[in-house]
Parts: structure tokens; sequence; C-alpha cells
């Protein structure tokens, strides 16, 4: 019974072939390939070449697995071979298993491509990154270039604006300091877009005075409003808390951002900006902040991408800014846990309208009032200030603005080697060191300076920057520098910082 | 006359071993990749000089990550190697110095051509950032894609097997 049903459902996936030393078929048995008695073997397909100096041998036994065979007018095969050498009488054994391989080969190509697909996304992310980090070090390096002439620009511009001038050299002169400003701007745009990207922009938070910051923004909005003919108003909200903890630059940052569109977009009617308390929960206070314009409004297709980088509506009227504004403030308030959205109608104006929740303030009654009253004591005595600094246009803009003062003796060199012998030379009451000193940066000159005797630990020292990333920050408070004066800066900036560390 | 020489090709999987040797037998190209498994043969014979050609049996080997996991039986009576690895791929390359020390030592007498296929897909400046581990190693950088090289690689090694 058992051989009945064997001989029904025996598969033969055997053949044998019997061939002599040179590779001619002798006999064969079941046709698996379509072999010819009288004819060479290796004439059936080139793998069968190998043969011919295999069958050399005597007594030997060669196997070959998974040959893949391709003949004419014939599905492919793919076979296991054996080969059994006796003088003259070589036996080739031919086992098919092109099912069995077919099912391997499915599960080689999906192992395979996946293997494939992921070494191309590593290479992948690996450029990108490396894309990245030129393009993040190209913003740098170019920033880096541009500090100097515009600190220099905006220097003596505001140093001119106070000299004997007509009123339209006065025109001609604020024409150039609005420049400045734009120029500057667009600069610290870019750089925190960057610094956005590279994940290094941290917000830093402290108390400040909110109604402080926000009535300092109205007078210059009101300011800059009235100039276009534009009314502007400011609604505080009873409820809104004095004093909050939070980036009070970043804040500020968002709705100046908010503004200036709305006044480069608005020709008639108004600016509103209300503020209102929202709810208080735990120790923090959630406010509302609404920026309302009636300028020429946004059309509907727009209003999801102007969130996006470089994006500039159309209006066909000319406005300024590279279209970074609206992406820093979406980024600034998506950090702040709030978030913003906007509403428009063409031709009637344009609401922006944001939530932000900041820490309520446990500060006593007392730092409260220190910092209602933060004044900068005046100066009663003259000081001896050291300015380490090698751009000739960056000296002359700080002499000039410390000679203005009478309050301070100045003293220049532009060179790294000379700092040390010129502190012990004479008395030194602060160090305006730049970090642009050929061959010396200004962490190791510090640090320098630190390591001299006791008198020197104290000495305050302020580092002209023009590297403005936390990084470069940590490093200069590392090394012993006690502020850091990123270009460009003004003479307000400039003044604020040597009196606070000559207090 | 006519005489036949075995060429092996080997290298990892997906570097184009097969549409090299598709390139050079049948003059044809697909983008599609199709894992080989086991090893498939074919043939050409080329001519190199008035009276002499020489049909190359050439075996296109499964890829591996690591030469030492090929079937020793696919290498017997082999006559020339053809070390194919991937310009875009660092990881079918960073092992070559190794894998071309085994061949070496296995089979001394054997020549290799080392080839860098798809060098339609990389520029210049990318072969020289990676000069170190190419120069004096590399033999020819090939593209099975646009044919580059690819008749004057198999044409080489065939005078080199004849010259033997």
């Amino acid at each position: 019974m058992l051989k009945e049903l064997k001989d029904k459902y025996h598969k033969n996936n055997f053949q044998y072939i019997l061939v002599d030393d040179l590779g001619v078929v002798l006999e064969q048995d079941h046709p698996i390939l379509p072999t010819i008695i009288g004819e060479k073997i290796q004439d059936i397909h080139p793998f069968f070449e190998i043969l011919t100096h295999l069958l050399t041998t005597v007594n030997e036994s060669f196997e070959f697995s998974c040959i893949n065979l391709d003949f004419n007018n014939q599905e492919p095969l793919v076979v296991d071979v054996t080969l059994k050498t006796h003088n003259n009488n070589n036996l080739v054994i031919i086992e098919n298993l092109t099912k069995h391989y077919n099912n391997y080969q499915l599960t080689a190509q999906t192992r395979n491509e996946s293997i494939i697909n992921s070494q191309i996304l590593v290479l992948k992310n690996e450029y990108l990154l490396e894309k990245e980090t030129f393009k993040n070090n190209f913003i740098a390096n170019f920033s880096h270039q541009l500090r100097n002439p515009i600190t220099a620009s905006t220097i003596f511009s505001d140093l001119l604006i106070n000299s004997n001038l007509n009123d339209e050299q006065k025109n001609y002169l604020e024409i150039i300091q609005s420049a400045n400003k734009d120029l500057k701007q667009r600069i610290e745009d870019i750089l925190d877009i960057s610094k956005i990207e590279s994940g290094k922009l941290i917000l830093v938070s402290k108390v400040f005075n909110l109604k402080e910051l926000l009535k300092n923004i109205e007078v210059i909005y009101n300011y800059l409003a009235s100039k276009k003919g534009l009314s502007f108003k400011l609604e505080i909200g009873e409820k809104v808390p004095t004093f909050i903890e939070g980036d009070q630059y970043r804040l500020k940052q968002i709705l100046a951002n908010l503004l200036t569109n709305a006044l480069s977009y608005t020709s008639k009617g108004h600016l509103h900006i209300k503020v209102s308390h929202n709810h208080s929960r735990a120790n923090k206070v959630n406010l509302h902040f609404e920026v309302e314009d009636t300028g020429c409004g946004i059309a509907e297709e727009n209003l999801e991408s102007i969130f996006d980088r470089f994006t500039k509506i159309e209006t066909g009227e000319e406005q300024t800014g590279v279209g970074l504004g609206l992406a820093i403030v979406k980024y600034l308030i998506s950090e702040m846990q709030g978030n913003i959205k906007v509403e428009s109608k063409i031709d009637k104006g344009s609401t922006f309208i944001f939530n932000v929740s900041f820490k309520t303030s446990n500060y006593t009654q007392d730092q409260k009032e220190e910092l209602l009253n933060n004044q900068l004591p005046e100066l009663k005595q003259k000081y001896n200030i050291l300015l380490v600094e090698d751009s000739e246009i960056i000296q002359l803009s700080i002499l000039k603005i410390l000679a203005s003062t009478g309050l301070f003796f100045i003293n220049i060199i532009s060179d790294g080697e000379a700092v040390i012998p010129n502190l012990v030379d004479q008395k030194v009451d602060l160090i305006l060191l730049s970090n642009t000193i050929q061959g010396y940066s200004a962490s190791n000159i510090s640090a320098s300076i630190r390591s001299l005797s006791k008198e020197y630990k104290k000495t305050p020292i302020i580092v002209l920057s023009t590297q403005g990333y936390k990084d470069d920050i940590k490093r200069y408070k590392k090394n012993g520098i006690n502020d850091v004066l990123v270009k460009p800066f003004d003479k307000h900036k400039l003044l604020e910082s040597i009196k606070k560390h000559l207090k | 006359m006519t005489i036949s020489k075995k060429i092996v090709l080997i290298g990892h999987f997906g570097v184009g071993k097969t549409s090299l040797i598709r390139r050079f037998v049948e003059n044809t190209f697909t983008e599609d990749y199709k894992v080989t498994i086991g090893v498939h043969i074919s043939k050409r014979t080329i001519n190199i000089s008035e009276n002499e050609d020489i049909s190359l049996i050439i075996w296109d080997l499964e890829g591996q990550d690591d030469i030492k996991k090929t079937r020793p039986s696919y290498l017997l009576g082999t006559n020339g190697f053809i070390y194919v690895f991937d310009l875009t791929r660092p990881v079918t390359f960073e092992h070559l110095n190794d894998e071309l020390a085994f061949l070496k030592e296995n089979f001394s007498t054997v020549p290799v051509k080392v080839v860098g296929n798809k060098v339609d897909l990389v520029n210049k400046i990318y072969l020289k950032e990676h000069s170190e581990q190419f120069d004096n190693v590399v033999d020819y950088f090939v593209s099975a894609k646009t044919g580059s090289r690819v008749e004057k690689l198999f044409a080489k090694l065939a005078q080199d097997l004849i010259q033997k």
C-alpha cells in the first residue's frame, strides 16, 4: 500500500547524469535539464564549464548549492549540483529546488531592501546635519563680520545727531539711523532663526515689570504710528499683574515683531494692543494678548503659511523685512507653552491673538520697589578704563562715547600681549575686551588676568563680542568675564553696562 | 582559438554586481533591485587579438557583508576576481582592505580588480574626500547605469588573464 501511495505522490526532484572525463553525456534518467546523450554537458549551460577541470580528478565529491540556471524557452531553475568523480564514469546529480529557493529569495529581498534603506536613511541624515551645521556656521560667521561696521555706524550716527546740524542734515542722519536699526534687526532675526533651528535659542526667565515693558512699547509705537498718521492704543486689563516671571526680552520681541508687521501693512486707521488676564492657576498666570490693525488684511489661503520662514504677503505695496519675524514669533510663543492665531479680513485688517503663561512673581515688596527704581547711580569720580580692541573704528566709537561723558580716563591697546603689562603699570578700574584680538581669545586673556595677584580678581571685565550664542556667553562667564556686550551695541547699552559694574 | 576563464564577482549586497554583468553581457540596465541568491552564471566571449578570443564565464555571487561567508565551492577554479563596492554606501567599503587581504591570502595568484560602482551618483569632491581609502586600492570607478568604464574593466582583466 505504502509503495502504491508513494508511487502516486512521489515527486522526483532528482536527475542523475553519467558523463565521461570530457563531460560527454553517457546516460541520464528523469529530465530536469535538457541534456542530450552524446553531447557535452558543458554546452548546456556555462555553469558546467567548471566541471572541465574537476572531471580530471578521481573519487572526489563536489557540491554546488543554489545554482541559478536560465535556459531559453524554459522557466529558470534553481538547483543543487553534486559531482561524484569515478574514472570515466562520473555522476552528476541535479536536485531541483527552484520552489524552495524562490521562497528564500523573497525573504532575502525584503531583508536586503530594508537594510539598504536604513543605511541610506542614516547617510541622508548625516548629510542633512552637515548641511545644517554648515549653514549655521556660515550665518554665525557672516553676522560676526557685520557686527563691527554696524556698531561703528550706529555709534557715530548717535554721536553726530547731538552735534550742530541743520534740519536737512538731521533728516539725512535720521534716515541713516533708521537704516542702522533695520540692518541690526535683520541680523538678529537671521541669527535667531539659525539658533532656533540648531536648538540653541533658550529662554531666560527673570522677574520683570510687565506694565513698564508695555508702556515702553507704547511710547515707541505711538510715535511710529503717529508718523504714519495712525492712532495707537494700549489697553491693559484690570487683573493683569505688574510683576511676572519670564523672558522679557523675548516677550518684547514678540510684540515688537507683530506691531512692526501691523505698522508696515497698515496705511490708515489704528493699531491696538490689548492685554488681559485669562486665568491664574497654582503659581501661574495666563495672559491674553491681541495685536490688531486696520491694514490690508490677509487672504484666507495665506493664513496658514504666514508663520512659515521667508513668507511675505504680496500686497502691491513695498514692505521691509525678510519674512522671518512671524516664524520667530510662532516659535517663541510655542517655547512659552502658548499658541497664536490670526483673524483677518481683506481690506479690513488683521488681529493676531496669543495666550502665554508666566510664573507669578514671589518677589518681596522691597525687591519689587528695587525693580521699579532700577536707575543706574551717577558716577561720582573719574574711572580708568582699559580698552583692548583691534578694530580702529570700534576704538574710535568707544573713545567718543566715553569722552562725551567726561567720566573716564581711557587707555587703548590693540595687542593682546600688552594687556598684562598695561594692567600692572597703572590703575585700571574696568576692562573692555574685544573678542577679535588677533591670536588671543577673550576667554584666555580674562583667565590670565584672573590668575594675576588678588587685586585683579575683581576688576570688572566686559567683553565686546561678535558672538552671541549661549555657549559663547557661558564660556565667557566661566573664564571670569563679568558681562558681555554683543555687537552691535549702542551708546546707552555700553554706558549702562559700565556703570552697572562700577557701582 | 578560444580559451575559457572563470571570473567571480564578489562584494556586499546591493552594490551592483548583477547590474555590472548585465551591462557587460547584455548591454542593459534597470534601476530595479533584485536580490541574487546563490549564483548566476553568464558568459561573453571577447576578442583579445586577431586570432585570439577569450570566453569569460562570469559568476555573479550572492552579496555578502563578509567575504569569508562565501560558499567555498563557488570559488573553485577561479581565474580572476572583481571586487565590487558601492561608492554611495560607505558600509560596503569600510572593510575593503580586510576583504582584499582574505583574497590575497587564499588566492594569492589570482588577479583581483577592485571597482567602485555607481560613480554616476557621486562627484569629484566626494572621491577626493575618500582618496585615502581609494588611492592605490581601487582599479576602476565604474557605472553599470551609464556603462562608464565597464568594458574597460572586463577587457583589462581579460588581458591580465591571458598574460598569466
